[in-house]
């Protein structure tokens, strides 16, 4: 499958006009999001995120590095039209309503009538933008409206390719949710979309792939999945002898007996085998062997601590 | 946007820009004509007033300035005036009525406790009436102005003459949409005659109100229905026959007509030929149309009179004026004058009383600002049953009258060519009939010549404030008095 | 397409500004009122009444133009609507030009608001239409044309509130091209360069003050017409030269 977004080496400097020293917003960066995928975007605030994606948009331009954009170097128009953008806390026209906040982006896209009007009702609809509100001025919309004609407006031009930054910060649970559900919708329909988000239970929840990234430097990157699994496995064992858990002791370097029960907290996968030998070897029962499983979250605290630490 | 698109952009630019330098030079001409007579536009202004000339807005500025001075003026403070008449002219010189009410303050509306102008002020008058008409070239308005101040208030009968000489020959008037597309209106012509029978120049005189008439004619004639219209020519015919008559009887021979076995007074207005009296007044339009034809072979030289016995010409030198005053000052500054003076009722003498070293100044530029040191008073008394006489009190307005200098000329003048019809039917316009035994003077340099009568005392301030009395002794030699104040003519304004 | 689409937005975004209507309904208030300071000669009421009417719409005009040219770039990135329009497929130099349109159609319809009042009130007082107005009010609106395209050039790197006094500042300057052509015969050569320089370099909006001639007729000038298409030509050439190094400013700016 060919790359939605390829990114190599992208650098981002500010000078800080204070005190003359260089910011390196975004540091020799270099990642790729497969089509189809949705990509989690990870790193805390001010980790580099949004300067990634406006760099990606064109907003504003790397200092080193470069990057396409499906297929085509970055603010390339064709590209453009098939890529759609919901910056962090979607900013609007205050008096416009939002049929015509929809219009407006729908003209950007060149869509022509009657297809416009049939795109915003459809988009209007699937963001579950209650129909009452088309007609009123932004100004009057909650918070979760707005996040929702955000949305939708991101998808005006049916995109090959989304950058969501934050699409879920300040939301209600139920928004939040609803959200979650939209993208995870979008996702199925075989767009791509780039995450940006600090929100890791959602991250974990809809992405197939994340990134992380700390003070603009890739800390690590892959499938979901594998970044969570654990590389230690946890063994439990009921009965056998004081020996055998000085065996098992010497083997996995603990073992823990509780009431005629034994844990092993930590074993490294090559000697379970060895250590279910023991086990069964001494006629005591293997209770469990469970992989061990980390949250999302764990593995960026983890990552962003040692970075932090180094 | 790439490298090459970002350099042929910064060539299109150069090119457009070196475009708009070309445009430039060819606006500014008329930018220039536009501007015409306007001062850089903040100069001389308050703060409160410069924004608005800077954003291009002088007009607006000048406009609510000159309002602002009309309150000044209901409210009587006419110093506070000159000052915005200047700048409302610098900033909008093409407002002829800034220029026109501005001038006409100037000129009248100074005055002393006794309501006698200060003449300090009328140079500036007519300067800034000049520049007005400098900025306006074309526009009759400021013209007129210039020569009825001359005739009105100053008595210059030469440079009124000047002033509608060129308005009505060299000026237009404008349309309602404010275009110099109209003709000046024909009250310029009347005043250009009346201001050649003041020069004694009755023939072109006459010859301006046979134009007028003409011109009036024909006006009538394209618009039959309007009375004013008509009005206007019946009053350049009555003129024109007036005058006629008045030369006829005053320089020539008084005639009585006899044509066709009639006594007639009347002179035809066209031809200048003798007809049935005020017969004019049934002339029907076939027959002035015709009239008017001959009139233009014949020229503007009306044909030989010879119906008639001549008589000898009225006005001859017989009339002895005995002109004479005595001036006193009964107290400090305040001045008496009895006189005499044998003449009709209501002529008018003038009486004049200025600094020795006083010269009608020339102004290069208007100013508003006079010689407060300067002392010039002006005014004129009329005759009755042969006397007249005066009381001028100068003691009240120091400011005017500072006597600082200290000797000053006290001078009595009378002057024809200023004075009213039945006098002129006496001496003429130009003073023939006149004789005086010691005071006739006559001002050989105009063209005709014109005999005046003028007595000049030269005073010291001692006797302005009565140390010593005014004698016949102190009465001072008026081809001295000529010399000197014509030698130095403007060197007190430099 | 793209360009209008923007332009439209921003005419009504601009519209729902309520300074604006404030300014245009002093304004027309004022021209409206005209008639009133009328107690001095016909002649002179006339004058004091056209003068002050395209005074009002000038500086009306001028308000509105400066308040829209300053802001209409800088607002959509301090809002960060432009994320949302640049992030589509808009040209920067669309956006731009969409903006500038936009602001100028505001200008449009202010002034245009304005002269219809003017020459209403002026066909109510003189009963004519003064058509000879709409050539001043018309010279108005391309002079603000020009000042919009300088304040959105300088929008493109300045902060409104430097913009405000850079746009104002320039335009008291190029009204005093009366000055400025004056000293381009200055015995100073440093003089003469520097009048030069100002003169010719800086927009030159002196050359749009036909006041003078609508409010005095007798004004001769060679011919008007020709001097109005020159003062368009200027204008229009002008503000492309401004537009063109605003797009170039634009492309690599930063949002």
């Amino acid at each position: 499958m060919a790359a939605a977004v390829s990114i190599q080496g992208l650098t981002k400097t500010y000078l800080d006009v204070w005190s003359k020293t260089e910011i390196r917003a975004v540091d020799n960066l270099t990642l790729e999001v497969e089509e189809g995928e949705i990509f989690g975007f990870l790193g805390r605030n001010g980790a580099g995120k949004t300067t990634t994606i406006k760099m990606l948009l064109g907003l504003i331009f790397p200092t080193l590095g470069t990057a396409t954009v499906l297929g085509k170097p970055i603010g390339d128009t064709d590209a453009k039209a098939q890529v759609s953008y919901l910056p962090e806390e979607a900013y609007f026209y205050e008096g416009m309503t939002g049929w015509d906040t929809m219009d407006f982006y729908a003209r950007l896209f060149r869509i022509p009538e009657p297809k416009r009007s049939e795109r915003i009702r459809q988009c209007l609809k699937d963001v579950f933008l209650d129909e009452s509100a088309w007609r009123r001025p932004i100004r009057g919309y909650s918070k979760g409206m707005r996040q929702r004609i955000g949305i939708a407006q991101a998808l005006i031009n049916d995109p090959k390719l989304l950058f969501l930054d934050e699409p879920t910060s300040g939301l209600d649970p139920i928004a939040h949710a609803e959200l979650r559900e939209i993208i995870v919708n979008v996702g199925r329909q075989g767009k791509t979309v780039f995450l940006s988000s600090h929100q890791l239970p959602d991250v974990e929840l809809t992405c197939s792939r994340v990134a992380i990234i700390h003070r603009g430097k890739l800390l690590t990157s892959g499938k979901t999945q594998e970044l969570t699994a654990g590389d230690k496995v946890e063994i439990t064992f009921s009965g056998g002898d004081a020996a055998l858990a000085e065996k098992v002791k010497a083997v996995a370097g603990t073992c823990e007996a509780k009431n005629g029960t034994c844990r092993v907290p930590a074993v490294d996968p090559q000697k379970v085998n060895d250590i279910v030998d023991l086990i069964r070897g001494a006629k005591a029962s293997v209770v469990s062997v469970v992989p061990h499983r980390r949250t999302l979250e764990e593995v960026f605290v983890d990552t962003v601590m040692k970075a932090g630490a180094n | 946007m790439t490298a090459s698109t970002r350099r042929n952009l910064i060539a299109a630019i150069v090119v457009l820009f070196a475009l708009t330098v070309v445009l430039q030079v060819r606006i500014d001409p008329t930018v220039a004509d536009m501007n015409q007579g306007r001062k850089t536009p903040f100069a001389g202004l308050s703060t409160e007033f410069i924004l608005g000339p800077l954003l291009g807005m002088q007009q607006a500025v000048a406009g609510l300035l000159w309002v602002r001075a009309d309150e000044f003026f209901h409210e009587g403070d006419y110093d506070a005036i000159l000052p915005m008449v200047r700048i409302v002219t610098w900033l909008d010189p093409h407002n002829l009525d800034v220029y026109i009410t501005g001038a006409w303050h100037l000129a009248y509306n100074f005055t002393d406790s006794s309501e006698r102008s200060d003449r300090r002020y009328i140079p500036a008058a007519q300067k800034l009436l000049e520049e007005g008409d400098a900025n306006n070239p074309g526009v009759y308005d400021i013209a007129f102005e210039l020569g009825w101040q001359n005739t009105d208030k100053i008595k210059d009968y030469v440079r009124a003459h000047y002033w509608y000489k060129k308005c009505a020959e060299e000026r237009k008037g404008m349309d309602e949409r404010g275009e110099l597309t109209q003709p000046v209106p024909m009250f310029v012509w009347h005043q250009l005659a009346h201001s050649l029978a003041r020069l004694g120049r009755i023939d072109e005189c006459i010859a301006v109100w046979r134009k007028a008439l003409a011109m009036s004619t024909e006006i009538v004639r394209k618009d039959p229905k309007d009375y004013s219209k008509r009005n206007v020519r019946d009053s350049e015919r009555h003129n024109l026959e007036l005058t006629l008559k008045r030369k006829f009887s005053r320089y020539q021979h008084e005639i009585d007509w006899e044509l066709d076995g009639k006594l007639t007074k009347g002179i035809d207005p066209i031809t200048g030929e003798p007809r049935p009296r005020d017969s004019y007044l049934f002339l029907n339009q076939d027959e002035i149309q015709r009239k008017l034809e001959q009139f233009k072979i014949v020229g503007e030289t009306p044909p030989p009179m010879a119906v008639g016995q001549p008589r000898p010409p009225a006005v001859v030198p017989k009339w002895e004026t005995a002109f004479d005053v005595r001036p006193t000052f009964t107290a400090d500054k305040v001045l008496e004058l009895k006189g005499r003076f044998n003449v009709g009722d209501g002529a008018r003498v003038t009486i004049r009383l200025h600094d020795e070293d006083w010269r009608p100044p020339q102004l290069k530029e208007f100013t508003f600002d006079i010689d407060q040191n300067v002392t010039l008073m002006q005014d004129q008394h009329s005759v009755r049953q042969g006397t007249w006489g005066r009381k001028i009190d100068m003691s009240k307005d120091p400011k005017m009258y500072s006597f600082k200098s200290p000797y000053y000329f006290l001078v009595f003048e009378f002057d024809p060519r200023g004075t009213s019809p039945f006098v002129h039917d006496r001496f003429g316009w130009s003073g023939e009939g006149m004789t005086d035994k010691k005071y006739l003077w006559e001002e050989k340099e105009k063209d005709p010549p014109n005999r005046i009568l003028r007595k000049v005392y030269r005073i010291s301030r001692a006797q302005v404030l009565r140390r010593t009395p005014i004698t016949e002794a102190d009465v001072f030699p008026t081809a001295k008095y000529v010399e000197l104040q014509t030698q130095a003519q403007g060197t007190r304004s430099e | 397409m793209v360009t209008l689409a923007i332009a439209k937005q921003t005419l009504e975004d601009m519209l729902r500004r309520k300074i604006l209507l404030i300014l245009l309904i002093v304004a027309v208030a004022m021209i409206a009122l005209g008639p009133s300071v009328g107690f001095l000669s016909p002649r002179e009421s006339s004058a004091v009444l056209r003068s002050l009417g395209l005074a009002v719409i000038l500086l009306a005009g001028l308000l509105i133009t400066v308040l829209t040219g300053i802001q209409v770039i800088p607002t959509e990135i301090e809002r960060r609507t432009v994320y949302t329009v640049l992030s589509k497929p808009v040209q920067r130099y669309e956006f731009v030009l969409g903006k500038f349109l936009g602001g100028l159609f505001t200008v449009f319809v202010m002034i245009a608001s304005m002269g219809i009042v003017f020459i209403g009130v002026l066909r109510y007082q003189e009963g004519r239409f003064a058509t000879e107005m709409i050539q001043g009010v018309m010279m108005t609106f391309f002079q603000m044309t020009l000042l919009g395209a300088l304040a959105i050039f300088f929008s493109t790197f300045a902060t409104p509130v430097v913009n405000f006094f850079l746009s104002f500042g320039l335009f008291i300057v190029g009204n005093m091209s009366a000055v400025t052509e004056s000293l381009l015969n200055n015995k100073n050569v440093a003089t003469r360069l520097i009048a030069g320089a100002v003169h010719y370099a800086i927009p030159n909006f002196g050359n749009f003050n036909i006041q003078n001639k609508l409010i005095h007729p007798q004004v001769v000038i060679k011919d008007m017409n020709v001097f109005i298409m020159q003062n368009i030509a200027y204008a229009l050439i002008y503000s492309a030269v401004l537009l063109l190094l605003a797009i170039i400013v634009f492309d690599r700016r930063e949002v």
